[in-house]
């Protein structure tokens, strides 16, 4: 019995945790005492994280497509040859940027790292994104514009010593549960707690204030909370004076928000908005959290604009246990961002536009570099659709379950000429795949992943690799040197050198280093450097901190007479994004097997619907089958439908509204109509209570 | 035969190697700056001063994951695990838990699994010199060290250990190496005896669940107690998962090409599809009746039916509860109700 420690797959928290080993095989998994995260706690997925590993269904040997089978089992030198030649013969024929390239935010850094530099310099074009466009696209975007650098400003240990708790828009304890462990502790030590969401999620049971605005009007209840700090004085004015820049211009559009507007907009009562207004403007050591609830807007940029406004205002940035904390959802999106694996960025956030930072990578990869920033995840596929992209190379994800408007989606891939898929499990765009290449598991090799704290972690190889499977960078290396440009790495380590040397934020993150203490937080810019708990300390990262002015958008699509609810997606607690991994261990699935809707008590008496009812949610695009679950966490008028199944895709109905500035699609708000599915008469007949009384045997 | 012995501490990793010969030996080592129970590689990263690990020695008993059968066409082959194991360097609390897993599991229908890894396992303990400040086996007679239920006890005693063995068994793996060990003198009983008392004295928490279950029993609990209680439940399963006295499993097959294997996992009742039934009816839907349960199973049915608590005062519980809603933290809320007159 062997156990080795390694970093959770799961999410952004960046659990450690040990993985049991008997006889080559994984039988477990514990959490580790000293990690400061989880602190010898698990969520229920690490607890399980061992199983999937094995899982029948894994991926073990190459496959290629043949017209009249299906897809053939193949050799590791016969695919990647074909695959080399293919995309070679697409790029030479229709140019580079026919090609696009979705890397993961389950990979570590060194395979962003590399899959970023192989679109780059191998096939010559920026179109390469990853699915941090469908999550924080407009965290990287709207908090790099205001302070220069998109991340979580302070530590996950700091949570507990704050005095004020801002969580808007995320379900903390059920998709970041040990940060809502730290938040929970914080509150048994006296913090007060609020919570903005339309439903009422977990978190929100312990909250002092419960904010329940209605989807979409996030800008409007910021800037409502703005203009009451403005208006009574509770403006940090030394911070603003010395460390921001444009305030005018933003106060100007400001008077617009008066809390009686944003009460009509949002449904937030005006005591509520002053209350939280001053609770938070007047702690010094607050800490603001948002999450997907922010983010997958058409406003999402200006959400993110607005609590950077927010935090400016009062000065609530730069000090321990007082910033501005986006929690990431993968367990390393923060890594891929960081690797550069965008459209518009090389490691490290350094424009691809800017000619100093392309000149510095042209000379390291000794090739041209492309100039024009390129294409993101939607409108890949929209391109895709239009039969401007050729060919796609997908590294673990699956736009077939997690991209919006998925019948659009569908059209899109079937138009590609070439198609590559590279994960561990089979998954629903494996079915338009050329080539289909295994790679491995986290148990299965090393690297580094970043967690949402910027917390750069060690993964180590706790098993040898399932059936052929390799890992994503080899994979990546060995195609490379078919396409004629050798990448000749020893071991991951080697790639980490390479990124420290290109990329400042993480110039001293070798592997030695990371080994001891759980890793480091970036900036950690030399072999010396201790790395960052919190950032932004006596000047932000870009100089002066910039107010942006944000105004109120509605979101795209609202609910008419046709379409009366709000839909709203998003995750549960057993599961976890696409399902690859959740839904193929026991006890995860057992506990969440069918796809369901939440719907208010009043809505469904309304309806004529009860709890487990099967009931037909439909928008304009799409519609599917599930049953409902009849609760008040969810308010009138709106429903939610977690998307983690395919057999029920919720996002067969979302809105591939996009915000216009990262393009990240409003998952969160559209427009949909519920029907019950059984008939009229079986649904109003009265239930028979039985009284317990009569029951009694005389 | 004689069942008293002492070691000099020099002589331990000599004991420790030739035990290592004769089976796997597994013990607390350091690594990456937490200590776990593994395969002894290296003598000198054994680390003894370690609160509590994490999980429980139960693990070596009731894997988290454990291969039942496997079948190829018509054949089955029983997985049965008969390696022979020393565990070296458990706590008083963890024996004490042996005693109730061997009733639970072996009581009536003996399960051949846990029966196979019980037999060929041998605890060695250790006598806690320093409690954690989570441990509170002093209220339950579980701990710090044993009078017996011990396969061999080890008391530090500073430059020697004071070694007692449970059975005969066990005497025979100190019998084996006899020239290693000498002959207790009176002053070694009175050094044993200082260490248990100084070890008492040491205790942060002192718990009476006994008070706590009259307390339940006499119906001043209210519902809205549990409620608060349940709302902080993560659902993360890690108190059962940890505990070394919870049982729960659930079992699975996993279908490769070559044949199919049945699995049991590790599962907890604090989960609603724990008890799903066909047709999907779930009979502890709410969190607060699941969580409610949790604790009327381990303060009141496990001392009707088997006549002590479904707790050792291991404290595991305390370190893993991201709700800190663990045994001891409820226990004294509820005894700080019942204090309160209410």
């Amino acid at each position: 019995m062997d156990k080795i420690l390694t970093v959770c797959p799961y999410c952004g928290c960046g659990c450690g945790l040990y993985l049991h080993v008997e006889e080559g095989r994984l039988v477990g998994v514990s959490p580790s005492r000293s990690h400061p995260v989880n602190r010898g706690s698990l969520c229920v997925k690490g607890w399980n994280a061992y199983e999937f590993v094995v899982h029948p269904d894994r991926l073990l040997k190459p496959m290629i497509r043949e017209d009249s089978s299906g897809l053939r089992e193949c050799s590791w030198d016969e695919a990647l040859d074909y695959v080399a030649h293919r995309l070679a013969e697409i790029r030479d024929r229709s140019g580079p940027d026919s090609i696009g390239i979705l890397s993961s935010a389950k990979c570590t850094n060194e395979e962003n790292y590399l899959i970023m530099k192989f679109a780059r310099a191998v096939i010559g074009t920026n179109n390469i994104d990853h699915c941090a466009r469908l999550c924080h696209s407009s965290t990287v975007g709207g908090l790099a514009a205001a302070f220069g650098s998109g991340a979580m400003t302070n530590s996950i240990s700091e949570i507990r010593d704050a005095k004020v708790l801002f969580v808007i828009g995320s379900n903390t304890t059920e998709q970041h549960p040990m940060i809502g462990m730290h938040m929970l502790d914080a509150v048994d030590r006296g913090a007060i707690l609020i919570v903005a969401d339309p439903r009422r999620p977990q978190i929100a049971e312990f909250a002092h204030i419960h904010l329940r605005h209605r989807p979409g009007t996030d800008v409007a209840l910021l800037m409502g909370i703005m203009h009451v700090i403005v208006n009574e004085g509770l403006v940090d004015i030394d911070f603003v004076r010395r460390r921001t820049e444009n305030f005018d211009a933003f106060e100007h559009v400001l008077r617009g928000f008066h809390p009686q507007a944003v009460e009509s907009i949002t449904g937030v009562s005006i005591e509520d908005i002053r209350r939280v207004a001053r609770i938070y403007a007047m702690e010094k050591r607050s800490m603001l959290f948002y999450a997907m609830g922010i983010t997958q807007h058409i406003t999402g940029v200006d959400n993110v604009r607005a609590c950077a406004n927010l935090v400016m205002l009062t000065g609530h940035i730069g000090l321990p246990s007082s910033g501005i904390n986006p929690l990431r959802g993968q367990n390393n999106v923060q890594g891929a961002c960081d690797m550069g694996a965008l459209p518009n960025v090389y490691s490290g956030y350094q424009t691809v536009t800017d000619p100093r930072a392309r000149r510095k990578f042209e000379r390291a990869w000794r090739r041209k570099l492309p100039t024009k920033p390129g294409l993101t995840v939607v409108e890949m596929t929209e391109a895709a659709y239009e039969g401007r992209l050729k060919a796609l190379y997908i590294t673990g994800e699956n736009p077939l379950l997690s991209d919006p408007d998925l019948n659009h989606v569908k059209e899109a891939m079937k138009g590609l000429e070439f198609l590559v898929v590279q994960d561990i499990f089979p998954n629903e765009t494996m079915e338009y795949a050329d080539v289909v290449l295994p790679a491995c598991s986290f148990a299965e090799k090393d690297g580094t992943f970043t967690n949402t704290e910027r917390r750069v972690q060690l993964l180590t190889r706790a098993i040898e690799p399932i059936g052929d499977s390799r890992p994503d960078w080899e994979i990546i290396a060995d195609l490379s040197g078919r396409m004629g440009y050798e990448m000749q790495y020893r071991g991951t380590y080697e790639i980490m050198e390479e990124i420290a040397l290109l990329t400042p934020s993480y110039g001293g993150m070798l592997h030695h280093r990371l080994r001891e203490r759980h890793g480091l937080q970036w900036p950690c810019p030399d072999v010396g450097h201790p790395g960052t708990p919190f950032l932004h300390r006596k000047k932000f990262a870009k100089g002066l901190g910039t107010f942006i002015t944000v105004e109120f958008r509605p979101p795209a699509e609202l609910p008419d007479e046709e379409y009366p609810f709000i839909l709203t997606t998003g995750r549960i607690y057993f599961h976890y994004h696409t399902g690859t991994m959740c839904r193929r261990t026991a006890v995860l699935e057992r506990e969440e097997p069918a796809c369901y809707v939440e719907i208010n008590p009043l809505d469904a008496e309304r309806l004529h619907v009860r709890d487990k009812f099967p009931v037909k949610v439909s928008s304009r695009r799409g519609s599917i089958v599930v049953s409902a679950r009849v609760t008040e966490r969810t308010p009138e008028g709106v429903v939610f439908i977690p998307f983690h199944y395919s057999e029920a895709a919720a996002n067969l109905l979302t809105n591939a509204a996009l915000d216009p500035t990262v393009k990240i699609p409003e998952y969160k708000v559209c427009a949909v109509k519920v029907e019950p599915v059984m008939k009229e008469d079986r649904r109003t007949r009265p239930v028979k209570v039985v009284d317990l009384e009569d029951l009694r045997i005389t | 035969m004689r069942s008293e012995w002492v070691l000099p501490k020099g002589h331990l990793s000599y004991w420790l190697r030739q035990l290592r010969n004769r089976a796997s030996l597994i013990a607390p080592l350091r690594v990456d700056g937490d200590i776990v129970f593994k395969s002894l590689e290296n003598i000198h990263e054994v680390s003894l001063d370690n609160p509590a690990l994490l999980p429980s020695p139960k693990e070596f008993l009731l894997p988290q994951q454990e291969g039942m059968f496997w079948t190829e066409g018509e054949r089955i082959r029983p997985l049965l695990n008969k390696e022979r194991r020393f565990i070296f360097g458990v706590r008083s609390c963890d024996v004490s838990a042996l005693g109730l897993l061997d009733r639970f599991f072996l009581e009536g229908y003996g399960d051949p699994f846990y029966r196979e890894r019980r037999r060929n396992t041998i605890f060695l303990s250790i006598v806690c010199n320093n409690p954690d400040p989570t441990c509170f086996c002093i209220g339950l007679g579980t701990g710090p060290y044993l009078e017996k239920g011990f396969d061999i006890q080890l008391t530090d005693l500073g430059d020697r250990y004071f070694v007692q063995a449970g059975n005969r068994q066990s005497q025979r793996l100190v019998r084996q190496w006899s020239f290693l060990f000498t002959t207790p003198r009176k002053v070694d009983y009175e050094d044993q005896y200082e260490v248990f008392l100084s070890s008492k004295a040491r205790f942060q928490k002192r718990i009476s669940l006994e008070s706590v279950r009259e307390y339940i029993l006499a119906g001043k609990v209210r519902d809205s107690f549990w409620e608060s209680v349940s709302e902080r439940c993560f659902e993360c399963g890690g108190c059962v998962y940890e505990c070394p006295l919870c049982t729960c499993f659930t079992v699975t097959d996993r279908s490769y090409s070559f044949g199919t294997e049945r699995v049991r996992l590790w599962d907890t009742c604090l989960f609603k599809g724990f008890t799903r039934m066909a047709g999907g009816v779930l009979p502890n839907e709410k969190r607060v009746l699941r969580t409610k349960r949790w604790y009327y199973h381990k303060l009141v049915h496990y001392p009707d039916v088997l006549g002590s608590f479904g707790c050792v005062g291991c404290g595991r519980c305390t370190v893993t509860c991201p709700g800190r809603i663990d045994m001891a933290t409820i226990a004294i809320k509820l005894r700080d109700l019942q204090d309160n007159g209410r």
